[in-house]
Order: C-alpha cells, then sequence, then structure tokens
C-alpha cells in the first residue's frame, strides 16, 4: 500500500516557489484569525507524490483499462484530442466575467454547441449552464415551474415520473418543490398510458421521462403520452441521458417534447473522471426560453461601430433571457467540458446520426452474441431478458433472477466474476422494475470482436462454480469490500490519533 | 432562438446553405474521419446478417415513422482530428487569455500556478476514463484518493467531515443552507430561514435563491459596516434561525476579525456557515477552529485553472450533527473480505440512487476530477507550501495596495486587512475606467457596480501568486492617466 499520510519528510514540499513580491509594510492577518495550527498534510517531494498517484492510478479502472458496458452511463472512447484542446490557453486561461471581446472564441463556440443540440433534440433554444444532468432537470424543472407561475397556474405542483425513472428525475424536481407522482410501468417494462391518463390533470406541472427508457426500450407510445399530458395542460421533460440511441433518427421535439437535458459527458464524450466533471445543458420550446438561466451565447450583424469578430462576420454576445430563473451555478456553466464535446462533435458534424446507429447495432448484436454464447454453453437458462422485444436500443437489460432461483447466483455475483475476467461490471440493480437486473451498454466505440470475446466470458462466468462465483473476484487489488462494516465503523478521513 | 436579433432568417441561412466560411465543408477524406472512432464499420452486414436483420434500418423498426427524422442533419460535414485542432486553435486563440497581459480580474476565481505534475498525472486514462465508483474492487484508486481529499479538506477548514466535491463554490453554498434547514428547522424560532451576508456576489445569491426555493426558504441579508466587517447589530436578528452564510475573506478581500465571534451570538441551534477562499487558510484560521458548523468554497484555487468558469469544484465539509443529511458522496474506510484495507462509497442513503425525491440532493454526476487536482496539487504544497502560496498571494496583494494608494486619482476603499484582493475606487465610472485599462492591454478586475448599488466607481482588484512587479506598475501607471485624462473630459 502507499499512503499520502505515511508521507512526512521534515522539510519535504512537492515544488518549491518563488521570492514573494517585497513589500514596505509586511501585511498582517488579524490578530485573532492567524491559523494556529497547520492543516497536518502531508510533506512529499515532487517524486514521491508522482508515484503515489501512479500506484493510485494503477488500482483503478477507466475506458482506457477495458471494456466498460456500463448501462447507462455511455462509456464511450474519450477521444484525446480534446484533453490537448482543452488545455489551451483560451480556454484554460480566461475568466467569466472578461469583457466580450475578450470571449468571441468562447462566445462562437457556446453559439454553435447551442445551435447543434438545438438542431439535434428539435428545441428552440439551448443553454450550457447546467453543468451535470442532474442540475439540467432541476433547471428545465425549474423553468417549467416560472413558466406556469407566469401564467398563473400556481396549482401545479405535481411532476410525474414512471417508477423506472433515474433517481435524479424524481430529487430534482423535489428539489425544486414538487410532488411526485411515480406510475407503475407495465409487465413489459413500458411506459403505462392508462396508468398516465389517470394522475395527469390539472394539478401537472410536468412528466420526465426517457426515451428509449431505462430498460433500452423505445416508448413507441411517446407522442399519445405527450398528448395526455398537453391535454391536461403539463409539460414534457426529456431525460436525455440515453441520447446516444436516437441522435439523427428521431428528437425529443418530434416526441413532443417541451424541455430536454443532454448529457454531454455522456452523448458527447466528456471524460467522466471517476465521478465528474460533467456537463447538463438543456434545451426547450419557444415558450419557456425566456425563463431560461441566462446568459446565453448570441450574435449579431455588427451595427455602429462594433467591429465583426476575429471568428467571423458576426460579433457574439451574451443574452439574459427575458424572464430568467436567474443562475443555477455562478458562471457560465463546465466550459472546459463544452469546449471538449465540441470537439467531438466536430468528428462527426452531420453524421452523427453514424455515431448512435453504431451504438445501437453493438447493444443489438451484444445481447444476440450473449444468447448465442449462453446457449453454446448450455446456461441460456439462467437469465432472461429484462423486457421482451425484438430490437434494443443503444443498451439492454437482462434479469439474472433464474440463475438466483435455481443457483443462488445474484446479479451482483455475476458483476463481480466478471471483473475478475478484466472487464467492468455492468449496471446491476437498475432500473429496480427488473429483478436481478444487469443492464448492459457496450457504446459504438468497441469493436465485434470485443464484443464476442465478453460474451464468452458472460457465459464462463454463469459456469462457475456459485461457490467460487460468491468469492469473486479475487484477481483484483482487493476482493468483496464490507459496505457494512464501513458504514458501521466510520472512517470518513486519516485517523491521526492512530 | 430568442434575443439574436436577425436570429431565425440567420439561423435558416445556415441551415441551408451549410457552407459558412467558418464551418468545415464535407470532402471525400473528412467523411472518412468517423471511421477512427468506429472500429466497427464495414463491419455492419456482416454483424446484422447474424442477427437475422437486413438493415441498419432493421434495428429502429420500433420508432414509429410520424416520430422519424427525415433526411441528414442540417449540420457541418465531419472533420478530422487535424482540422479539429487546428479550427480549436483559431477560435480560442480570438480569445484574450489572462496569461497574455496584465489581469486583475478574479472574484471568486483565482489563477494560482498548477504544478506540471497535476497535469501530467490527472490525465492518466485509468482517472481520467472511469465512472463513479460503483465496484469498488476495481475503483481503490479513485476511491482512496477521494478519502485522502476528503481528509485534506478536512485538515484544511478544520472540521470533521468532507465530502468528496459539488459542483461548485455557488451550490456548495446553496446545498449548505438548505442542509442547515434540514437539521434546524424542528428546534428555530425562525424556521425555514437563512440569513446571508448582503456582500454576497449577486450570482451566488441567484444560485442559493434557485436551490432554496423549493423548500420555501426565506433568504434575508446581514448587513456590513463601512469599513468592511460585519453589522453586528444587524447579525443579532439571525439568531434563531437555521443557518448564517459567511465569507472569510469576505467577498470584497478583507480578513474580518468579527467571524470569530458570530457563532456565540447565533448559538447553537443556528449553522454558522463560513465560505472560504482554501488558498488563504495557509495563515488564516481554519473556520472549525473558531465556530463554523459547516465550510463551504470554491476550491479551483487548489488544483485548477480557472477554465471560463468552469469545471470547478464545491468545497463542502461540517461537523457531526449535520452527516446525515448532507449533500454529495463520501468514500470510507473499510475492510475485503480478506480484512484487507480497502475503501469505498458509503452513507448512500442519503442519495438520489437509493432516496429518490426524499434524498438530501438530486446531485450524482459531481467533479470528482477536479477535486483530484486539487487534491494532488495540496499533495505537493505541503502545509509550509500552503502557507508560502497564501503568504505570497498577501505579499502581492500588499504590494499593490502600497502601489495603488500612491497613485493619483485612486482611493483604497477598505482600511482592513485583505487577502489577495481589494476594491478601489476611481475617477468617474468604473466601467469606463476598465475600458480605458482594456484599450491600454490590461484586465482591471471587476466592476462593482456589477454586485452592489452605488459602487459604480468602485473597482475589485485581484492578485495572486502570478501577478509580477510589472503588472501592478502598469497598472498603477494607467490609472494614474486614466485620472489624468478623466479630468480632462470632465
Ligand atoms: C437515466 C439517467 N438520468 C439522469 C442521470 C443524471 O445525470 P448526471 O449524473 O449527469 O447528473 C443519469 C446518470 O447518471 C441517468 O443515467
Amino acid at each position: 500500500m502507499s499512503h499520502l499520510f505515511n508521507h512526512n519528510g521534515a522539510e519535504n514540499t512537492g515544488y518549491s516557489q518563488p521570492t514573494p513580491l517585497a513589500c514596505e509594510t509586511e501585511p498582517t492577518v488579524p490578530q485573532g484569525l492567524i491559523r494556529s495550527n497547520a492543516a497536518r498534510w502531508p510533506r512529499l517531494s515532487e517524486p514521491e507524490m508522482v508515484r503515489h498517484y501512479t500506484w493510485l492510478s494503477k488500482r483503478n479502472f477507466g475506458i482506457d483499462t477495458g471494456f466498460y458496458p456500463l448501462g447507462s452511463c455511455t462509456m464511450k472512447h474519450n477521444p484525446r484530442v480534446n484533453e490537448v484542446i482543452a488545455q489551451l490557453p483560451g480556454i484554460a486561461d480566461i475568466h467569466p466575467h472578461q469583457p466580450e471581446h475578450h470571449l468571441q472564441g468562447l462566445l462562437s463556440i457556446f453559439y454553435e454547441m447551442q445551435h447543434m443540440l438545438e438542431v439535434c433534440a428539435g428545441m428552440d433554444q439551448v443553454t450550457l449552464q447546467p453543468v451535470a444532468g442532474a442540475q439540467g432537470e432541476f433547471t428545465a424543472i425549474r423553468c417549467i415551474q416560472e413558466y406556469f407561475r407566469h401564467r398563473g397556474e400556481d396549482q401545479r405542483t405535481k411532476v410525474i415520473v414512471p417508477d423506472s425513472a433515474h433517481g435524479t428525475n424524481p430529487a430534482s424536481a423535489a428539489m425544486a418543490g414538487f410532488e411526485i407522482v411515480e406510475i407503475p410501468s407495465l409487465a413489459d417494462g413500458r411506459m403505462d398510458l392508462d396508468a398516465l391518463a389517470a394522475v395527469a390533470d390539472e394539478t401537472t406541472a410536468a412528466m420526465m421521462i426517457t426515451n428509449p427508457n431505462t430498460l433500452g426500450l423505445f416508448e413507441a407510445d411517446i407522442k399519445a403520452a405527450s398528448e395526455i399530458v398537453h391535454q391536461a395542460g403539463g409539460q414534457m421533460y426529456y431525460d436525455g441521458a440515453n441520447f446516444n440511441a436516437i441522435l439523427g433518427i428521431t428528437s425529443p421535439g418530434l416526441m413532443g417534447f417541451d424541455s430536454v437535458h443532454f448529457n454531454l459527458h455522456k452523448t458527447f464524450s466528456q471524460p467522466h473522471g471517476g465521478g465528474g466533471p460533467g456537463s447538463g445543458p438543456i434545451g426547450v420550446k419557444a415558450h419557456l426560453a425566456p425563463f431560461l438561466p441566462g446568459p446565453l451565447a448570441a450574435r449579431r450583424e455588427p451595427t455602429g461601430d462594433e467591429r465583426p469578430s476575429a471568428v467571423d462576420e458576426f460579433w457574439y454576445h451574451w443574452h439574459q433571457p427575458e424572464h430568467s430563473i436567474g443562475k443555477v451555478q455562478q458562471w457560465h456553466g463546465n466550459a472546459g467540458a463544452v469546449i471538449r464535446c465540441w470537439a467531438y462533435y466536430r468528428r462527426y458534424g452531420s453524421g452523427l446520426k453514424a455515431m448512435s446507429e453504431h451504438a445501437v447495432l453493438n447493444a443489438n448484436y451484444l445481447r444476440h452474441a450473449i444468447h448465442r454464447e449462453a446457449k453454446k454453453a448450455g446456461v441460456d437458462h439462467l437469465f432472461i431478458d429484462g423486457a421482451e422485444t425484438d430490437v434494443a436500443k443503444h443498451e439492454f437489460t437482462l434479469s439474472m433472477q433464474p440463475a438466483k432461483d435455481a443457483l443462488g447466483i445474484s446479479a451482483m455475483d455475476v458483476a463481480k466474476g466478471l471483473l475478475d475476467r478484466g472487464y467492468m461490471a455492468p449496471t446491476v440493480y437498475f432500473p429496480l422494475v427488473v429483478p436481478e437486473c444487469m443492464m448492459i451498454e457496450p457504446t459504438e466505440t468497441e469493436s465485434k470482436d470485443t464484443l464476442d470475446t465478453f460474451a464468452e466470458h458472460f457465459a464462463q462466468v454463469l459456469k462457475t462454480d456459485p461457490e467460487a462465483l460468491h468469492a469473486a473476484p479475487i484477481t483484483t487489488p482487493v476482493r468483496r469490500v464490507d459496505e457494512v462494516y464501513a458504514a458501521r465503523n466510520l472512517c470518513l478521513r486519516h485517523p491521526y490519533e492512530e | 432562438m430568442i434575443g439574436c436579433s436577425p436570429i431565425s432568417g440567420g439561423l435558416k441561412q445556415f441551415i441551408m446553405s451549410g457552407t459558412r466560411m467558418d464551418f468545415h465543408i464535407p470532402t471525400v477524406r473528412s467523411v472518412r474521419a468517423m471511421v477512427d472512432q468506429l472500429p466497427n464499420r464495414g463491419r455492419e452486414a456482416e454483424m446484422l446478417q447474424e442477427m437475422g436483420l437486413s438493415s441498419m434500418e432493421d434495428l429502429f423498426s420500433d420508432i414509429p415513422d410520424d416520430v422519424r427524422f427525415k433526411g441528414e442533419l442540417p449540420l457541418p460535414g465531419p472533420q478530422s482530428e487535424e482540422e479539429i485542432i487546428s479550427d480549436a486553435r483559431r477560435l480560442l486563440g480570438a480569445n484574450a487569455d489572462m496569461g497574455s497581459r496584465p489581469s486583475f480580474l478574479g472574484a471568486g476565481l483565482y489563477r494560482n500556478y498548477v504544478p506540471a505534475a497535476v497535469f501530467q498525472l490527472v490525465t492518466r486514462g485509468e482517472f481520467l476514463t472511469a465512472y463513479t465508483p460503483y465496484q469498488p474492487e476495481v475503483s481503490q484508486g479513485m476511491l482512496q484518493a477521494m478519502w485522502e481529499f476528503q481528509t485534506l479538506i478536512s485538515e484544511l477548514v478544520g472540521l470533521p467531515i468532507a465530502n468528496l466535491s459539488l459542483y461548485d463554490g455557488s451550490t456548495a453554498a446553496a446545498e449548505a443552507l438548505t442542509c442547515a434547514v434540514r437539521v434546524h428547522n424542528r428546534k428555530a424560532s425562525q424556521p425555514n430561514t437563512v440569513y446571508v451576508s448582503a456582500l454576497t456576489p449577486p450570482d451566488k445569491m441567484s444560485v442559493m435563491h434557485n436551490y432554496c426555493q423549493g423548500a420555501e426558504i426565506d433568504i434575508r441579508t446581514i448587513a456590513h459596516n463601512d469599513d468592511g466587517t460585519i453589522n453586528m447589530d444587524s447579525l443579532k436578528e439571525a439568531a434563531g434561525s437555521c443557518g448564517v452564510y459567511l465569507e472569510q475573506p469576505n467577498p470584497l478581500g478583507v480578513l474580518d476579525e468579527g467571524l470569530t465571534g458570530v457563532k456565540a451570538i447565533i448559538g447553537e441551534h443556528t449553522a454558522l456557515i463560513v465560505g472560504v477562499q482554501p488558498v488563504s487558510l495557509g495563515v488564516v484560521e481554519a473556520p472549525g477552529h473558531y465556530g463554523a458548523d459547516i465550510v463551504v468554497g470554491e476550491g479551483q484555487p487548489l488544483g485548477s485553472p480557472v477554465t471560463g468558469g468552469g469545471p470547478l469544484y464545491g468545497i463542502f465539509a461540517c461537523t457531526k450533527p449535520y452527516l446525515r443529511l448532507m449533500p454529495g458522496r463520501i468514500v470510507g474506510r473499510s475492510i475485503d473480505v480478506d480484512g484487507k484495507e480497502a475503501y469505498c462509497l458509503t452513507l448512500s442513503t442519503r442519495e438520489q440512487h437509493i432516496r429518490r425525491h426524499r434524498a438530501t440532493s438530486n446531485i450524482c454526476t459531481n467533479e470528482t476530477l477536479i477535486a483530484l487536482m486539487g487534491a494532488m496539487h495540496m499533495a505537493l504544497l505541503g502545509p509550509d507550501g500552503l502557507r508560502d502560496l497564501a503568504h505570497r498571494n498577501m505579499m502581492a496583494c500588499q504590494k499593490a495596495k502600497e502601489v495603488l494608494a500612491a497613485t493619483p486619482g485612486v482611493r483604497i476603499v477598505h482600511d482592513a486587512h485583505h487577502f489577495n484582493e481589494f476594491a478601489i475606487e476611481v475617477q468617474g465610472s468604473a466601467a469606463a475606467c476598465l475600458d480605458y485599462l482594456d484599450s491600454n492591454g490590461i484586465i482591471g478586475g471587476l466592476d462593482l457596480g456589477r454586485w452592489y448599488e452605488g459602487t459604480t466607481n468602485q473597482l475589485l482588484i485581484t492578485t495572486t501568486d502570478q501577478t509580477t512587479l510589472r503588472d501592478i506598475e502598469s497598472l498603477s501607471a494607467q490609472l494614474a492617466l486614466w485620472a489624468a485624462h478623466g479630468e480632462v473630459s470632465a
């Protein structure tokens, strides 16, 4: 083990600093505010620090390490040029409060990204300010709330979410002050229109739903759902976490949605960084646009003594929406993430549809290959599809309930068995509506060979002696971690006193 | 589209023509560009055939025709990596980066030097391309790094508990307010009420309003004295509320000793929330040592460039009574089945994926990688390095104060202890003065008229470890000229 807090070289610092500017009088901290005890930080020289973090990195699994079929997370390859671009001083070293004429490049890229997302989603106006999907949800729901307040429809206090929804949907709506109405899914995992019709009324502010849904199924009745909600006077909100399945094929606009968030860190390849950062822009139809958080990037032909930007013939500027809800992040959102995603988008341009086609091709192929290999290995009776369907979209679910019933093998056991074989495990136990669920999303950036080999390994895991599988993983840096112990013996920081 | 006057016309023209100068026109060569991201291009037929399908179309047979996109997306064609980077250089090159000229703009974001090792290590694919550590056995690296981050922050602010980041300083402050209400509302004599320094920058205040309105939390303000310190009479009104939010240094750079007496006034059942500039804590007392219950802040000055305002990371630390109602992910140290030291996410029953609409926050994706950059920077600094860095910030600030105090037409607004920024009064309007400085190649700080009423002749001047004597002298010389020029035009 390498422990950061074991490093305590008496004089060490990982980088020595130049001497401060000389002053006539030494600046002071008020007497009662002088730091009494220095933080007990470690003391490392640079070589020690580099070795520690390199050691840690080797105990971590990323897309670069191996196949990462984590459903709902769209773990596609992150092109490296995007990282190079994000370090250019024109993005790394700019301040959001610099005057517009210092930021023409940033504004033009923001404008281009807003426009691109508007086109892809069939929305009228996009803001890039929200910094993650959940914040996008919250922002859009806030806009809908202000929209209704503006119209004097304050009685719309409820938001409808299907029981298969991601946890952030109800959490975001509740944070904005809404009551949550959960509707059950049909036995096949699809949305229940009757259940929706039964709850949609004059108290409905919005319905939040993702399509394809969290089981990877396209909700063919989506337009009917939009009509039900609209007829009740409510708004439709599209959770864009699954956008990778439909880009260039259909759009939230075509399905009748009024608002949408994008997870740029999924669909547009902002690296997920072990948990973040992300970027969660939202798009809305014109009637919600005046409520968006500001400012937005806009452009016009130069007038008066304005000169065209250094970028093109337009003048780029910030624009404050008329009835803006205000801000959800203090600045302009995760600009650095937006730049990476812009670089990613430029790679496909009008060809973004190919990205979604290949994502869906790979998901369906993997589903097929898993069934094929399981049959060959004689373990096809140990799982069933999470939902019956001819074609899945960019991801699919399997229920390991039969394995559990027959052999006591849980979805978690299978997940740990896959770790031993050098794979990241699929998402497990989500969505909650599929028992012993494994949710598998290969993304478009995996080769057929990778998918075939994974399918073989998946079948082999199911052939493993159940006892051995309960003990998996055995090849990883640590074996199964005791989460109950962690919660009962809370140790949330280095215990110096030991 | 809104707000861009000739918009709809301009937009259509753009979509139709597809030949705008700044966008790439597709060529046969660049259509191949996307092949480098799609390993199965050329193998579609083989894969489809195996599934018993005959075309890519068959994969989308479940999508009804009436919601189908017809034709190609009206966007410019694909580009190769070389074309993309060349466009990126051209477009981003049109921005004026702060390193290209003397800059005194901070106001919440600070350009400290970030050591090279941080960038080199953080872009290792094992960190960069991982998701949230849901499978702890293969995520020990990031989990341990975040547990270490929690320790570094906990030590820095003097509180026992820290999470592994929120989105930024503003959402951390906003979530601290809602957390304070969750914890104290039952016993509060002013339920659903929090008090916030009147100096809080309006953009941050706006985030607070958005986060608080859902729980119907009333945000009231606390006044400050003319010298920038907190007004104790005004503060007294906050007793019995759920929480008080103050910054140290305050948004005008003033170090306020008065904060050490706040907890005694507001009492046990009102949370003292202190917003910090983390670098200052190398020399300034940790708020945990003067009664803070929650400490929040913008982590960016430790580990990250300013990056146009994001990605950043929000610091959130607290005492034990807040633990089970706090927002954000937390790593705990545990053991594996062999009893070996191991790390995992813990206390997740507070979070949205389990608690859904009753979660303490909706946050899921956070800012882990930027927090990791922070941890790396902190590890390199060590306690002495942090003290030196804080000292350099203060020395640059002091130097700027000394030089500007002697500059004709400039007045230092607060006779106070400052950390790394301070307000000055200039002749005429601050906005016009900023334009003048800009036309002479200087980013002159923040026009405080953007933040407050009655301060349209004030600038907030920020210095960091990157500020040089020449920067300060140029600013002084130009401000003197502005004063003279202002007199001429008056
Ligand atoms: C279906 C779905 N909705 C919403 C979210 C929330 O997005 P984020 O993690 O960016 O906040 C996620 C991602 O975790 C998701 O999978």
